[in-house]
């Protein structure tokens, strides 16, 4: 795919680095979300998804 | 700790939800017409119900009335039980229900008389442009005083898509909106042909992005657990929807463009990011229908989630067929054809559209304090509905495939088989089909509003509600090892600036290359500003909304250089204020119209403009006589040149003084050329200077190519 993207890119000079950038950036991103999303408590996760269902001893308890 | 009082204010919820209802009708109503014109091209009734301005009117109707109060009655909604706080302020809320109805009205009466800026879903004039700014800054004042002073720590996962929404739509609008004004109604936009091109798509596509998908999807996160009272399956997978969802969006806009005279990197990087959205959109909508997991049988008996899963599948659906359309193979036969209309309505009339309904039929009786009227009826609404989105999509889709088969389809001699009227004529059952699917799905609103006004009638509303919860504490102390997640999510300030970031970096990297490309266009000695009066008929080209039909964008196919000739270069563009390069052929291309073998006499532009029928038989372009007996505006002629010249347009310095000159001695020319062909007409009329501009197109290539020889 890179060199797909490349072999167009270079007609413009120094082009072919902005869809590497985007690759890049979106991939570190990523990466990092789903190691912070992975590591989030069962019950925190259990008590943000209770929100919106007005179970108030929940959502009060933790105040 | 001391639990405190408060009343939500459910009357603004229930005024956006009245407005989302007859916005919806009136824009429905405007594509059913506009789908029947296409049919009967006699019901372009006037210049100002002709198809060109009328579809705009349906287009910004359904997106930014019907969908945009959905939009507002979702959030006023469900923005103040999520943070357990009423409305930051009364008279904002005030303020943004009334000024925003008053920026459709106005979007309702310039669009039909031909103000318009050109770009698609972007063609408000500039001053109500400045109104929409104004009001989406008072919508996000008010929410973010909501949220500030809420009474709930955390910020659960649809405040985050709200949040998304309103800094992207702001930055989107912003941009597309840079515009010289060249009188106190309108403007040029201020990018022009390539960079034009891309900053409209960036903007149309995130359009979609950022009104259509994510604020309708903080709003499934919130009523689709809401009507099945339990929680989303997996608020974890809701964090990567959300996270992922931003971030690839906003580079997707380029697949809008593929095969133009776009740079081909820049090309790729769109199709690269459209197929990553799969992803997160097939993400976000398992987590949808897997909230309902161990509840499927109530999805049987509960109109308002069949309602939402529906909706939700149409988003899978939508979102599995973009990125395949983003692909340059499936591009190559679906762009410019009834597909995209039919992928764009799966969207609308199924995400959007069912959704809302169903939110509806959960909201009203809620907050008039009764039950609904008659499942029956709701049921009825439903069935129209889906059936109605079915009998839409199907003839489309079909008639897309058809339609592109058949502009590609060449004889055993190598000459392409059909004209393209033939291909249009043909169109015409599926059109009917179309508009038979539409009155389905009008037919189901219009029951819908007879349900609702009973529940209405039969309840009260209860516009203050009643409703306790203790305050914030004043200091939260972080715990040790905590994640900046977890900070984040209580941080509403902090949770903006972190979605502009992630939405600027993708613009940012797909606008500085614009910039770039401008210096990478290859220029073409040959092409030379318009002249006056083509000038004057390209704002008429404009104005008429032909780009609804027809295309200016010849892509490097056989079937499409024979049929239109050269292939379009990014180079022919750059005097092009907007660019004119049309998403949809209803009509064939035009970019080499006034050139080769496209090229037609003078006589043959008027009298198709005239009756097009008479010209080209089984045409259902509508007549535009109208012209014929409108005389051009020549004062403000001056005024544009100007403006353009401060864009960038080579015009010699005082041109502005003799513009005026040269347009009445071109005007003259055409004249007498139509008087040697028996037509008599005074050069100051308007098809004069339509005919002037379709005559110029494709000409500069031409000239070079002679030129050359």
């Amino acid at each position: 795919m890179f060199k797909f993207i490349k072999q167009y890119a270079e007609k413009i000079d120094n082009a072919q680095v902005y869809p590497m950038i985007s690759l890049f950036i979106f991939f570190l991103f990523f990466i990092v979300l789903l190691v912070v999303v992975k590591n989030m408590g069962k019950e925190r996760i259990k008590e943000l998804s209770n929100i919106p269902l007005d179970k108030e001893e929940l959502s009060n308890s933790t105040l | 700790m001391q639990v405190e009082k408060f009343y939500y204010d459910n009357k603004t919820v229930r005024n956006f939800a009245y407005a989302t209802m007859l916005w919806g009708a009136v824009g429905m109503l405007a594509g059913l017409w506009i789908s029947l014109q296409l049919i009967f091209p006699s019901m372009n009734i006037t210049q100002y119900g002709s198809f060109g301005r009328l579809r705009p009117l349906h287009t910004n109707a359904v997106i930014f009335a019907f969908v945009g109060n959905g939009i507002f009655m979702g959030v006023y909604y469900s923005l103040q039980r999520l943070c357990k706080a009423r409305m930051f302020s009364d008279t904002l809320s005030k303020i943004h229900f009334w000024g925003w109805q008053l920026i459709i009205v106005a979007a309702a009466i310039s669009l039909p008389i031909g103000l318009t800026n050109g770009a698609e879903y972007a063609e408000l004039i500039w001053p109500i442009d400045v109104a929409i700014t104004l009001i989406w800054v008072v919508f996000g004042w008010n929410m973010f005083g909501t949220i500030i002073k809420r009474r709930e720590k955390h910020l659960y996962v649809a405040i985050w898509f709200y949040i998304a929404t309103f800094v992207t739509v702001a930055v989107l609008h912003i941009v597309r909106s840079f515009e010289l004004p060249y009188s106190w109604l309108q403007s040029y936009s201020w990018f022009s042909g390539v960079q034009d091109a891309l900053v409209q798509w960036w903007y149309g596509h995130n359009a979609v992005a950022f009104f259509l998908t994510t604020p309708y999807l903080g709003m499934m996160y919130y009523f689709l657990p809401k009507a099945a009272n339990r929680p989303v399956y997996s608020y974890r997978l809701s964090i990567i929807h959300f996270w992922a969802l931003i971030f690839l969006y906003i580079w997707a806009g380029p697949h809008h463009l593929l095969y133009t005279a776009l740079p081909n990197w820049a090309q790729s990087l769109g199709v690269v990011f459209s197929f990553m959205l799969i992803f997160p959109s097939w993400g976000g909508m398992i987590n949808g229908l897997l909230t309902l997991r161990g509840a499927w049988d109530r999805v049987r008996d509960d109109v308002i989630l069949k309602f939402m899963v529906v909706a939700v599948t149409a988003y899978g659906m939508a979102t599995f067929e973009g990125p395949m359309l983003s692909l340059k193979s499936v591009s190559a036969i679906s762009h410019y054809t009834d597909w995209i209309i039919a992928h764009v309505h799966v969207g609308a009339l199924g995400w959007n559209g069912m959704l809302t309904f169903g939110i509806l039929y959960w909201l009203i009786p809620r907050i008039f304090n009764t039950n609904l009227y008659s499942k029956k009826l709701a049921n009825n609404h439903f069935w129209l509905g889906t059936l109605g989105i079915l009998f839409y999509a199907i003839p489309m889709y079909w008639a897309g495939v058809q339609q592109s088969l058949m502009w590609k389809q060449f004889t055993d001699a190598g000459n392409l088989k059909y004209p393209f009227l033939e291909t249009v004529t043909y169109m015409k059952p599926f059109y009917a089909m179309r508009s038979l699917g539409g009155t389905m799905f009008l037919v189901g609103v219009l029951i819908m509003f007879y349900n609702i006004y009973k529940t209405v009638k039969a309840g009260k509303l209860v516009a203050n509600e009643p409703a306790e919860a203790a305050p914030l504490e004043k200091e939260y102390v972080k715990h040790a090892g905590e994640h900046w997640h977890r900070w984040i999510e209580r941080k509403p300030v902090q949770l903006m600036v972190l979605s502009l970031v992630v939405i600027l970096i993708g613009g940012a990297i797909e606008m500085i290359p614009t910039f770039l490309i401008k210096e990478n266009v290859p220029t073409i000695s040959s092409v030379k500003p318009y002249t006056p009066l083509e000038l004057q008929g390209r704002d008429i080209y404009v104005r008429e909304g032909c780009y609804t039909c027809h295309s200016q964008m010849i892509r490097p196919f056989r079937s499409e250089t024979e049929r239109y000739g050269e292939y379009s270069k990014a180079g022919e563009f750059v005097y092009d204020h907007p660019f004119q390069w049309g998403s949809k052929r209803t009509g064939p291309d035009l970019a080499r119209e006034g050139a080769g073998n496209l090229k037609k006499s003078d006589a043959w532009h008027f009298r198709h403009f005239r009756e097009p029928s008479s010209m080209s038989e089984g045409s259902i372009m509508p007549a535009y006589n109208f012209m014929l007996e409108q005389n051009l505006d020549t004062s403000n002629t001056a005024a544009k040149i100007n403006a353009m010249r401060t864009l960038g347009v080579p015009y010699e310095k005082g041109y502005e003084k003799y513009a005026n000159e040269d347009l009445m001695m071109q005007a003259k020319g055409i004249s007498i050329n139509l008087k040697i062909d028996s037509i008599r007409i005074s050069p100051n009329k308007e098809v004069i200077a339509l005919i002037a501009y379709i005559q110029r197109l494709g000409t500069d290539i031409s000239k070079s190519a002679n030129a050359q020889k």
